[in-house]
Formats: C-alpha cells, sequence, structure tokens
C-alpha cells in the first residue's frame, strides 16, 4: 500500500507508480465546478487552435519530442492549483491561463511554418519569410517596432516551457549532449538546448535569427551551438550583447549602439522599416503590463498578500520573455486579475484574514522541474511565497515619445530580464537585493534555490550565509538541478525543507500527508 | 576558505586565487582590478572586496571590476576602452600619481614589445622537424613573463635565446608526436610536462597563459589615441570562448587548425579545466569540429585545475599519442601501396 493512499491531506493525490494524479480533488461544488469548468476550458482551446491542424499536429507529434510533454499541459495548471480555494484558486487559473493561450497559439505558428514538418510548402515558406525566430533572453520588445514581422522565441517553446509542463523533459537532450562530450557540471537548460541543436529537434520557423550573449556563462556557451546549427540552416544571425556592469550609467551608449544595429539587421533581413508609431503603442502596452506587476508587488508587501507563488512568477516571465508584454490577451488578464487583487485585499484587509502563517521570498534561480514548489510549502507548512526573484524583472517603464531615451529604455529593460537582473551587474544586484526584498516584503524566510550546476550564484555562497546569520534572516538552502530532476529529486527538495522547518523553527505541518511521498514518475 | 565561499562547484583557479587573498597573500597589493568576463572569475574579485583581502594598512587600495563586451566590432573598442581609462587608469592616476600619458602608455608598449620579440625568436625552435626547446621549458618562460616584472626578465630571455642558437637536439627524437595544445587556463607546466612525458612534443600553447595569443607585439600608430589602440589589440586578439560572436567562434576554429598546420603538428589537444563552462562547450564543440571538418586528431580532455600528476591523464595521452601512430602508419601503407599500383 502507498504510504498516503487513505489518509487525509492533499499527499492523497500521489502515487509513486502514477504519472497523473489518482483522481481530481473536490474542492466544495462552487470551487470544484470552478475548477472543472478552466479545465474543459484549456482543452477547448488546444482542441480550437491545434486540431485545425490533425496532420501536422501528429507529424509534430511524431518528429519533435518536446512535443509531447505540451499533452500534459492541464496537469501543470492542476500542480499549481491543486489545495487552492476561492479567490487565490481563481488568480492562479487566469494567470496561467493566459500563459497556456499564448503557448497554445505560439506552437500553431510554429507547425504551420516549420521547415522540417512542411519542407514543400509554398505556404510555409511564405509564413517564414516574414518571421524572425529569437534566443530566449533577447529583447524581444524590439519587435514592437516592427508591426509587419512575426516572431516566435523557439528556445523557449522547445527546452524552456516543456521543461517547467513536465520534470523529465529535457532528460533526453542532457543526455544527448553529454555523450557528445559535454561536462556534466554546466547548467542543463543551455546544456539542453544544445543537445536539441545536435538531435536536430528544433524548428526552423523563420528567415532570420536574433540571439545575445546571454546572462550566465552557459548561455553564452550555448550560442556558439545553436549559432551553428542555425547557420547550416542558411539563415543569418545577430547576436546582441549588452553590457554585463549595467548599472554604471556609462555603459548603456554601447548598449544603445548595438540595439540600434540589432534594428538595422531586422530591417535589412525582413526587408521592413522600423515603425515608430507601432513601437509607442507596443511600448504603452509593456507599461501597462509593468504598472500591473508593481501593483502585484504592492500588495504583497502587505500583511494580505494576494497573487502569490508560481502564478506570480510564471506569468511575468512569460509575458516578458515570450510576449514581450506586447499580446492583448496577457494585458487583458493582468487587467482583469488587477481589479480581482485589488477587491480580494481589500476584503481581506476588512476581515482581518488570509495572513500567511510564514511570508517566504524565493530567491536564485529555480527549479524548472518544480515549478510548483512553493505551493507545496504553503499547504505543507504555510509558508507562503510573496514574491520571487524571477518575476522581479524589467521594471523599467518606458518614456513615451522621446526616441533616444526610448532605446535607453529598451536596453535598461533587458538588461533587468529574467536572470541578467540579479546574476549580472555585480552582487550588488543579488546579495544585497536580497536582502532589501525580505526587508521590503516582510519575509519571515527566504527560499534560497541552490542550483547546482550554477556558478553564478554559488560564487556567493558563503557570503549569503554570513550575512544572513547576521542579520538573524532565515535562509533555506534547496537545492535542485534546474531541468534535471535526477540530480536532485522533488522528493529531495523537500526533504531539505522539511529539515529546516522540523529542526529550526520545530514546526508542526499543516497537511502531514505532504511531508513524504513519492512522485518521481510523475510529469 | 574558499570552496565555502564559492561551493565546491565553482572552477578551481578562481578558488586557489580566493585562498590566496583570505590567507593574507595579497597584502603586498596596492588595487585589484578584475574582469567581469566569467562568473568564476567575477565572484572571486568580488569575495575578495567584500571579504576585504587588502591590507588594511594600504589607504589608497581600491578594487575595479571591468565589462568586458563579448564582441570585438569598434563600439566594444570604445566600450572597453572608457572602461579602462575610467576604472583602472582615472584611479592608478588619482590615487598613486602614476603616470598614464600616452607617452607612458608607449613606453609600457615599447618593453611589452622587447619581451615578445624575445618570444617570437625562441619560438622558432619550435618549428623546427626536431624542436630544440621542449613544450615544458618554453610554458615556463611564458608562464613567469606574465608575472614578472618585465625589467628583470628581458636579460634572462636574452640568454636563453644565446643558447637555443647552439643547442643540438638528440639524434634520436624524444618524442613521438607532436602536438598543439589549445584551451583554457594552464598555470602549471606540470601539465605540459605530463604531455611530453608521454610522448608528446607541445610545440604550440594556445591557452590561457599560453603565448598564443597575448606573445605578440602591439603595433602602434600615430594618428590614433594610444589606448584605444591598445584596447583593440586585447579586444581583437583574445582568443577566450566568451567572444560568441559568430565570426570570432569560426574564426578560432580556423586558427587552431592553422597552428597545426604552421608547426607541422600531428594533432590537437583541446583541454578544459574542470568547472570552466566556456571552455566546456568549446571544446566540445571544436573536437568534433577539428577532427570531423579538419580532419585533425583531437585529444579532448576535461580536467581538474591541479592535474600533472594524473596517472588517468597518461592513458588518455598514451593512447592519444598510439591513435595517432596508427593513423600515420596507416596513411604510410596507404600511400606505398598506391604507388605500387
Amino acid at each position: 500500500m502507498e504510504p498516503n493512499e487513505n489518509k487525509k491531506g492533499l499527499g492523497r493525490f500521489y502515487r509513486g507508480d502514477k504519472r497523473a494524479f489518482t483522481h481530481r480533488e473536490r474542492k466544495g461544488f462552487k470551487d470544484t465546478f470552478y475548477d472543472y469548468f478552466r479545465w474543459l476550458k484549456l482543452y477547448g482551446l488546444m482542441v480550437v487552435k491545434l486540431m485545425v491542424h490533425p496532420i501536422l499536429i501528429v507529424k509534430a507529434l511524431l518528429r519533435y519530442r518536446w512535443m509531447a510533454s505540451y499533452l500534459t499541459a492541464a496537469n501543470m495548471v492542476d500542480r499549481h492549483t491543486l489545495g487552492l480555494r476561492g479567490k487565490e484558486l481563481r488568480y492562479t487559473h487566469e494567470q496561467f491561463y493566459s500563459l497556456m493561450y499564448y503557448s497554445v497559439v505560439k506552437i500553431r505558428d510554429i507547425i504551420v511554418r516549420d521547415l522540417h514538418l512542411r519542407p514543400k510548402s509554398k505556404h510555409a515558406a511564405k509564413l517564414r519569410a516574414n518571421t524572425l525566430m529569437f534566443d530566449e533572453m533577447t529583447p524581444s520588445i524590439i519587435m514592437a517596432g516592427f508591426p509587419k514581422v512575426k516572431w516566435i522565441d523557439i528556445s523557449m517553446f522547445t527546452i524552456g516551457e516543456p521543461g517547467e509542463v513536465d520534470q523529465n523533459a529535457n532528460i533526453f537532450y542532457i543526455d544527448a549532449i553529454e555523450h557528445f562530450g559535454m561536462a556534466s557540471d554546466v547548467c542543463p537548460l543551455p546544456e539542453a538546448e544544445v543537445g536539441c541543436a545536435v538531435t536536430d529537434d528544433y524548428p526552423i520557423v523563420g528567415r532570420a535569427y536574433v540571439t545575445s550573449s546571454m546572462p550566465c556563462d552557459g548561455s553564452i556557451g550555448q550560442t556558439t551551438f545553436l549559432g551553428r546549427y542555425i547557420e547550416k540552416n542558411g539563415i543569418e544571425i545577430f547576436q546582441i550583447i549588452p553590457p554585463q556592469r549595467f548599472n554604471e550609467e556609462q555603459v548603456q551608449d554601447f548598449a544603445v549602439k548595438n540595439l540600434k544595429k540589432c534594428i538595422a539587421f531586422i530591417e535589412k533581413e525582413m526587408n521592413t522599416k522600423w515603425d515608430w508609431d507601432a513601437f509607442w503603442k507596443g511600448a504603452e502596452m509593456y507599461n501597462t503590463s509593468t504598472k500591473m506587476m508593481i501593483n502585484k508587488w504592492d500588495v504583497n508587501c502587505t500583511p494580505y498578500p494576494q497573487v502569490c507563488g508560481a502564478a506570480l512568477a510564471l506569468q511575468r516571465e512569460y509575458e516578458y520573455q515570450e510576449v514581450a508584454c506586447l499580446d492583448p490577451f496577457f494585458i487583458k488578464t493582468d487587467i482583469k486579475v488587477d481589479k480581482m487583487m485589488q477587491k480580494g485585499y481589500l476584503q481581506d484587509k476588512k476581515n482581518d484574514t488570509n495572513k500567511p502563517k510564514y511570508r517566504a521570498i524565493v530567491w536564485a534561480c529555480p527549479a524548472h522541474y518544480y515549478t510548483n514548489f512553493t505551493y507545496w510549502t504553503q499547504h505543507c507548512w504555510g509558508v507562503k511565497c510573496v514574491v520571487d526573484m524571477e518575476c522581479m524583472l524589467s521594471h523599467h517603464f518606458f518614456h513615451i515619445g522621446d526616441k533616444e531615451q526610448a532605446m535607453i529604455d529598451m536596453a535598461k529593460s533587458y538588461e533587468r530580464m529574467m536572470m541578467r537582473s540579479h546574476t549580472n551587474g555585480g552582487y550588488v544586484n543579488s546579495l544585497d537585493e536580497c536582502w532589501k526584498m525580505a526587508e521590503k516584503f516582510k519575509a519571515d524566510i527566504v527560499i534560497m534555490f541552490d542550483h547546482v550546476s550554477c556558478k553564478n550564484v554559488a560564487g556567493l555562497h558563503g557570503l549569503y550565509e554570513e550575512q544572513a546569520r547576521k542579520r538573524g534572516i532565515h535562509l533555506v538552502w534547496v537545492s535542485h538541478d534546474l531541468m534535471d530532476p535526477r540530480t536532485v529529486s522533488r522528493k529531495a527538495m523537500r526533504t531539505s525543507f522539511n529539515q529546516y522547518m522540523q529542526n529550526i523553527f520545530h514546526a508542526e505541518p499543516l497537511d502531514p500527508s505532504l511531508l513524504d511521498y513519492e512522485e518521481a514518475l510523475t510529469w | 576558505m574558499a570552496s565555502y565561499y564559492m561551493s565546491s562547484g565553482s572552477c578551481e583557479y578562481s578558488r586557489a586565487l580566493l585562498e590566496r587573498g583570505l590567507e593574507g597573500g595579497y597584502h603586498f597589493l596596492d588595487a585589484i582590478a578584475g574582469v567581469d568576463a566569467c562568473e568564476a572569475m567575477n565572484r572571486a574579485m568580488e569575495n575578495m572586496e567584500l571579504l576585504q583581502v587588502n591590507s588594511p594598512e594600504k589607504k589608497n587600495f581600491f578594487y575595479t571590476n571591468l565589462d568586458i563586451p563579448c564582441t570585438d566590432d569598434e563600439d566594444a573598442v570604445a566600450h572597453l576602452r572608457e572602461q579602462v581609462y575610467r576604472k583602472v587608469l582615472t584611479q592608478l592616476h588619482e590615487k598613486y600619481d602614476i603616470d598614464i600619458s600616452d607617452k607612458a602608455i608607449i613606453d609600457s608598449v615599447n618593453k611589452h614589445n622587447e619581451i615578445c620579440r624575445l618570444f617570437k625568436e625562441m619560438d622558432q625552435y619550435r618549428h623546427l622537424d626536431n624542436p630544440t626547446i621542449t613544450g615544458y621549458e618554453f610554458a615556463i618562460f611564458v608562464l613567469a613573463s606574465y608575472v614578472c616584472p618585465k625589467d628583470l626578465m628581458i636579460d634572462k630571455l636574452k640568454e636563453t635565446c644565446e643558447e637555443l642558437k647552439t643547442r643540438v637536439p638528440d639524434k634520436k627524437k624524444d618524442f613521438r608526436i607532436k602536438a598543439v595544445v589549445v584551451g583554457s587556463e594552464i598555470d602549471d607546466p606540470d601539465l605540459i610536462k605530463l604531455f611530453e612525458e608521454n610522448g608528446i612534443r607541445v610545440v604550440c600553447d594556445r591557452y590561457c597563459y599560453g603565448s598564443v595569443p597575448g606573445r605578440q607585439e602591439i603595433i602602434l600608430n600615430k594618428d590614433e589615441d594610444i589606448l584605444t589602440q591598445v584596447v583593440r589589440n586585447y579586444v581583437q586578439t583574445t582568443e577566450c570562448p566568451r567572444q560568441c560572436i559568430p565570426h570570432k567562434v569560426k574564426y578560432r576554429f580556423q586558427h587552431a587548425a592553422d597552428l597545426v598546420k604552421e608547426y607541422n603538428a600531428d594533432g590537437i589537444i583541446y583541454e578544459q579545466m574542470k568547472f570552466c563552462t566556456y571552455w566546456s562547450y568549446e571544446r566540445t564543440l571544436a573536437s568534433h569540429v577539428l577532427r570531423d571538418e579538419y580532419h585533425i586528431p583531437t585529444l579532448s580532455i576535461d580536467r581538474p585545475y591541479r592535474s600533472g600528476n594524473s596517472g588517468q591523464l597518461c592513458t588518455r595521452v598514451q593512447a592519444f599519442v598510439e591513435n595517432v601512430e596508427i593513423k600515420k602508419i596507416k596513411a604510410q601503407r596507404a600511400k606505398k601501396n598506391e604507388e605500387a599500383k
């Protein structure tokens, strides 16, 4: 018998020999109905958007390993909404739906354009001719100035997102590149991306490619492989080179010149012209999205945090990275969630309810294969994640109407994008910022993700420990290997957190069924 | 202690630098200038700064960390020039009254060039069919030239050059194959010795702390700002895999192949210090490209920082030597058969 069978609590939904949950959670009539309706809505969306191309979908599933992971997208949402009720359930569904909506649309865009799936199609060739491919960690907001050109981030859809949907999605690519000779101590994210290239598993969906000198050494290494792969397909590349020490105003000149070169590259390759009017519209959308993000932070600084955990972090991450804040559906969701959040906050404040038992901030790079970790801390120990480093990105507003300043704004925006914002620019952005945020968000705990292959944060390991001790902050190290659950399993991550809560806080779990369960097989 | 501060997963070289600092080994320094070029070195410098490894008695002591662009165009040159001028030269001048005029820079370049000319002279003996200088000897001189005041080294190098003119090699070669070593930081000549004790003569050192690049003259002109010219030289000649712009990646592969040709080597050793992420990617890719596209026998090594006594490495080097020799024998046989036909 499984340890959690016949028990109460959320742990009963997991079984070591099952991939999916044993059964759906009953959350009371209203919430179960709502939850089920959202589940149907997501599958409905997938059917409507993707099944209009049934042959292409089958071809894509047979051609690309990463594609199969998207079939488990609904399970990803279920993992994050498990145990949630009322308004928190609704925030989470709304946030995740915008993310899923855009992903489904982009998958459709990929399969109808892909050279590998449709090598002889004139229609696909025509679509590719007007599409620009992007690597992750690029300032795709630049595309606001090219409204007639379609753009697709090929890295996020093939590696980044599948790894978050399905914990085992990237293992094949990691093994492939290690067989090729790569040292196994490098970060599994760029490693998997490179593995995807050597196994020829990237879709070719455009006529030019924009990449960057990424925020970490591994990602920089990735560009040498990916650049070669893309070039072999006869595609021109532009590599954006942002400055590292971006806290210094003096470096912005270099950054702006580089962005202007990128604009010239796109103009030449895509045979188009930069459109300032369109850019201002895009910049306004970006500003709105940023404003909505800051509103969430502000509310979460109060005793009544509302949009928390991965619903806060992943949505922002994808809105910036995959969408560049240029998607009306995301903006619409932002505004809707903002209204719901303000209402929920006032309600909680009035009733003085829903105060978290412990408040935590998440720092350093979280495990892609365990994005719902902070929901587990919330349900098991009452530790609510009020902010995540990954969502604290690009909060610099565009100055609408000032062309020269707009270029500086764009540079500052991507200098402070995901990862780069905290791991580049010197220790101040990582170390000092952590303590500042812990204070601002009144955190009892800093969940310090110890990505075992990340040499960047590892280089500050001792300083983090020393300074946390000095400041009396509970710094809970949770080791993981970003995209490879074989190195540190989800269970091992939970165990390290359990040990801290039991031995240091002497806390009792809110849900003991979540203390120990097996889920290595699940998505 | 450095492993505590930087974790055991960080590059051992950067940890060794920090350890030295924590032991008080940098109290003789007046400043530390680092580069934000790789994560490990950047964090090592930052640890030094926060842990104050400098002497408290040196009131003018300063730390600085430069932003190094990953490309080599003129914007990158201008960017790095600004960084060097503001963060290093200006501080040296203001805190220590050091002359940073064009004349002073030209004098330094001249000293550098004099050293480079001597290395060029020594290098010609590595081009011989039976080189009269070993890779180990050359590695020691090059390493010393990076850390010793140039004034104190010039006469020693001149003396060595004179000796080399009359040095006679053994009649029977004391090596089985010649190789170019390409890769990450080697500050341990024992590693080169290990290669050479197992049948290889290292004829070219295309690694960090090697002479290619690094020991080539900087040619200045009178028409342009001197500092810009010096900076351009570094930006354009560096072969660190951090320079990820596509044309630089291609250049590095081509250059490695060209060096094999120039030194009449039989193969390449692509080595990477463990935990060096840049070289992990470069070594992996290059070892396939050089072997499959340039048809150059390549040994790909992922090694610890100190590995001059590694038995495992000896076995791999010996296997590589045998592999190259067998290829040579087979090629000779095939040639003979062709001629016989």
